[in-house]
């Protein structure tokens, strides 16, 4: 009992258990290979637009060492775009936590009757692609659109004329495409509020309105906050949007200056690289702010349980809470639907509908296109293939992070969560600038395009089945364990059983991000190995609406099937 | 079998949480492992889970080493024939009631007929058996416990082992709950290592216990040996109601209290510089009368009463110092009174 002659015997002791520990870890290897391969995805992009960034030349092509891409990071054109990008998303995350924030209001804390309804287009409107949303928008609101030629020309009603090639266009479409991101952010808190601080404001004589600003949005505000700052990161990582209605007008963002310096001549691949280090570094601020926010503890009056909390009633005001929603949706979801089943039926473009000549050639043309086809199938591919990929090791990730302490897992979970901050065109330009030098047969294949994929969505996976992993206490795999099962068995058997949910969960989320993802791949195709988004984009370009439309159309039709079919299928209420 | 400790340590890093146990547990033999929290006594029951890696020293299952860090000997777990209930049961939530049961038993790849007759037993000894379709949700936190404890002894374990089982249960289902696993471990007549910190259960459910303070035994015993003659004033104070009062030993050998009361120096002298002297309350007499018997007789003053049912625990100032009694006698505070004990039930303890 006496503790004092034992300690040589600590040491060496806890030495030799260190040396057992690693000698009988079941994963040890499975462990190694999914640090260096998520290593190897992650720091690859990354390292080669730092290595861009300080080179003279394109990749591939001889060049020197240089500053130079840094100076013109404040040459007046550069700062100008900076000053833009930073403008759109500071007004565009303003409008749409408003909007977002009074939705969400409306539909959890009011008697509002149609509240399942917003909920499920709202839903919809998040998986419209926003390359898609943008195409939409353009075809109604260009100088030549059916906006203009109806207001304008046919009425008269000349100062109705709008311009969506605009930095209010961009804002605009921006808020459209980002609403229901701020709706499904700030869902969570409203719904789980704790009632009691709202019933004691009442008790304590606080009339309704006086209730909601002095007690239910200050105690909301962190939450607000988080989701105010989320929202500014796509906006300024966003590409499509600024992409098909900036350029046109000249108003540039970042992503959008990134992309026309890589694809349009002059080129300047070294200010590009510079350009995408300063926007990650901008993102990844912005995200330790969010982080900052979220782990301040504040956010802790959320308590989850909830006492039932007493609808608003809106009375007379129901039609304008009505009209809100459904106006939000009309221009977010079902005009632009509208608009690009009609383009994708008609000839050639004509605002109005009776003079129009309609045809399915376009449908006919994408069927009996082979190179569409192959966007079709390599979709398929990506997404389905993909996500697998990204899925599995998402899972591994997860795993070696939630379950262990060890400074290694720490690392792992650094690594993992970086692709947060590098916004998708950047790592475009970090692949390809590595696969112009690495001597992997990589570049032109659909393998590089999943890569690039999986790299910019692995957070999404580790989050989703790492949330739900963390609530697995130990003990139920240690209580398998000691029943005699193996470290594997105890994974196969309890853990995967019991994080099922969040995998399919991560699968459905990754599955759609793939199908609908542009911004990554838009530097990185090759005539073989485009997808669906690339192709929509290319006949855009080439000003070929109808089929641009119709491929469009049955893109979405896609993604709100194979939603409907997950959530149907989804285990709604696991046994617990 | 048996389970046997020696020299037990563990460290995380610098800190060391254990640095040297040692202990045996015999055939059929139940023992608790009784502390406060962050004494070590879960720890040392999670190395010999093999849940943890032990730092040093050999612990055996039987004949056989399952640690032994020093030879780069460790068996993991599903090695150790081991069956052992969690304190948060770790029942698993997506398998029927009958589903946990049977997994140490489809683990170990036993053939589907003996499953099902050890399950139907295991069930049917915590009378469990019509509820064996049902999911973990639909049951009550008692009924819970029980599947773990089927679950701990359906593979007829070499030892069984018991993380504060029953800290999440009401008072009441945890009485009942001590007898019947106590029943089962002695049906099964299988060595069993307890923790807990309740020296209530500790007490009545072990056949001998060993209370643990920061990493160190601080004594093994019989629940009567422990109660009756605490070889310190932590144990004294851990297990059971005392109070204390500072004595110091005169030359003649007897035990001066610091209001001049003495005791005869016959009583147990531990080791130690300070000593004091223990009283448990139910050992002393209360006696408003302030009459004089064979026993020690000391006056005293009611200092403050608290009402308890069966008896009334009263703080009174005495022998220099404050001592608890229980009594069934009403008296009000500030009262003069007479305390008297039987020197056998009294013991001087080290400070």
């Amino acid at each position: 009992m006496s503790d004092t002659t034992t300690q040589p015997g600590v040491m060496s002791g806890s030495k030799a258990a260190t040396a057992l520990a690693r000698k009988r870890d079941e994963f040890r290897y499975l462990r190694l290979a999914t640090t260096v391969i998520v290593t190897l995805m992650v720091l690859t992009p990354i390292l080669a637009l730092v290595y861009g960034s300080f080179r003279t030349a394109a990749p591939g092509a001889p060049g020197e060492w240089t500053l130079r891409n840094y100076w013109a990071l404040f040459s007046p054109g550069v700062v100008r775009t900076m000053g833009i990008t930073l403008a759109v998303g500071l007004l565009t995350s303003a409008l749409c936590i408003v909007i977002g924030t009074i939705i969400t209001l409306i539909v959890h804390r009011t008697d509002f009757r149609y509240g399942k309804a917003v909920t499920m287009m709202v839903g919809l409107a998040f998986y419209f692609p926003s390359f898609i949303l943008a195409m939409a928008w353009i075809i109604i609101g260009a100088p030549g659109g059916i906006w203009n030629v109806v207001l304008g020309t046919w009425l008269g009603l000349e100062w109705l004329r709008i311009d969506v090639y605009s930095l209010a266009g961009i804002v605009f479409v921006m808020v459209l495409h980002q609403v229901p991101f701020v709706y499904l952010t700030m869902r969570g808190p409203i719904m789980g509020m704790d009632g009691i601080y709202e019933e004691a404001a009442r008790v304590a004589g606080a009339p309704p309105r006086r209730v909601l600003f002095k007690v239910t949005l200050p105690l909301l505000s962190f939450s607000l906050l988080s989701s105010f700052i989320l929202t500014f990161i796509i906006t300024i990582e966003q590409f499509a949007i600024p992409a098909l209605l900036g350029i046109p007008a000249q108003v540039n963002m970042l992503a959008t200056q990134l992309y026309l310096l890589v694809r349009f001549s002059p080129t300047d691949y070294g200010l590009a690289a510079a350009i995408g280090i300063a926007l990650s570094v901008i993102t990844g601020a912005a995200i330790w702010a969010q982080r900052r926010v979220t782990h301040s503890g504040r956010l802790t009056t959320v308590t989850g349980k909830t006492s039932r909390l007493n609808p608003i009633r809106l009375g007379r005001w129901h039609w304008l809470a009505t009209l809100f929603c459904f106006g939000f949706i009309a221009l977010g979801l079902v005009a632009p639907m509208l608009m690009l089943i009609y383009t994708s039926l008609i000839k050639w473009f004509n605002a109005n509908p009776m003079q129009a000549a309609y045809t399915f050639q376009h449908y006919a043309a994408i069927f009996s296109s082979g190179s569409t086809m192959r966007s079709f199938s390599n979709t398929l591919i990506v997404s389905g293939v993909g996500a697998a990929f990204g899925v599995m090791l998402g899972l591994l990730t997860s795993y070696f992070t939630v379950r262990s302490t060890a400074t290694r897992s720490r690392y792992l979970d650094f690594i993992a969560t970086l692709p947060f901050g590098v916004p998708g065109i950047v790592l475009g330009l970090g692949l390809l600038w590595a696969y112009a030098y690495l001597p992997l047969p990589l570049y032109g294949t659909l393998t590089l395009i999943i890569v690039s994929f999986v790299t910019r969505y692995l957070p999404y996976a580790t989050e989703t089945i790492g949330g739900q992993m963390v609530q697995v206490d130990k003990s139920l795999e240690e209580a398998a364990w000691v029943s005699g099962a193996t470290k594997a068995q105890g994974v196969r058997r309890i853990l995967l059983p019991l994080v099922a949910p969040s995998i399919q969960g991560a699968y459905f989320l990754m599955f759609m991000a793939f199908f609908r993802e542009i911004s990554s791949a838009i530097l990185l195709y090759t005539g073989a190995t485009a997808v669906i988004s690339i192709s929509i984009w290319a006949f855009f370009e080439q000003a070929n609406w109808g089929l641009a439309s119709a491929l469009s159309v049955i893109a979405t039709l896609i993604i709100f099937v194979a939603m409907a079919l997950i959530t149907a299928l989804y285990p709604a209420a696991r046994r617990k | 079998m048996s389970i046997q400790v020696q020299n037990l340590c563990k460290a995380y890093g610098a800190l060391t949480v254990v640095p040297d146990v040692s202990f045996d547990v015999h055939e059929g033999e139940f023992i608790s492992l009784l502390g406060p929290s962050g004494c070590g006594k879960t720890t040392t029951l999670r190395c010999i889970a093999g849940l943890e890696e032990s730092s040093g020293g050999v612990i055996r299952i039987g004949d056989k080493v399952v640690s032994d860090p020093a030879r780069g000997i460790s068996v993991p777990s599903h090695g150790r024939d081991i069956g052992m209930v969690f304190q948060s049961y770790a029942i698993w939530p997506h398998m029927t009631v009958a589903e946990n049961v049977a997994f140490p038993l489809r683990t170990r790849n036993a053939p589907k007929a003996r499953i099902a007759e050890q399950v139907d037993r295991a069930l049917s000894a915590v009378e469990l058996a019509h509820l064996r379709d049902r999911y973990p949700s639909e049951l009550s936190g008692g009924q819970q416990q029980r599947v773990a404890l089927a679950r701990a002894i359906v593979g007829r374990p070499s030892i069984l082992l018991f993380d504060e089982p029953l800290s999440n249960l009401d008072a009441k289902l945890r009485e009942s709950t001590r007898t019947e696993i106590r029943r089962i471990q002695k049906q099964l007549n299988v060595p069993s290592l307890y923790v807990t910190h309740d020296q209530e259960e500790a007490l009545s459910m072990s056949d001998r216990v060993i209370v643990m303070d920061k990493g160190q035994i601080q004594q093994i015993g019989t629940p009567q040996e422990l109660y009756r003659a605490p070889v310190n004033r932590f144990v004294a104070d851990f297990v059971g109601k005392a109070s204390f009062v500072d004595v110091v030993r005169e030359g003649s050998g007897a035990w001066r209290t610091p209001d001049g009361t003495v005791l005869p120096g016959t009583l147990h002298s531990p080791e130690g510089t300070a000593h004091q002297l223990m009283l448990r309350p139910e050992s002393l007499l209360l006696d408003p009368q302030h009459v004089a018997s064979d026993n020690i007789s000391v006056p005293g003053r009611v200092l403050s009463a608290q009402y308890l049912g069966a008896v009334t625990e009263y703080l009174v100032q005495a022998l220099g110092g404050e001592v608890r009694v229980h009594s069934p006698i009403d008296l009000g505070t500030d009262q003069v009174v007479g305390l008297s004990f039987r020197s056998g039930d009294c013991r001087i303890v080290a400070r």
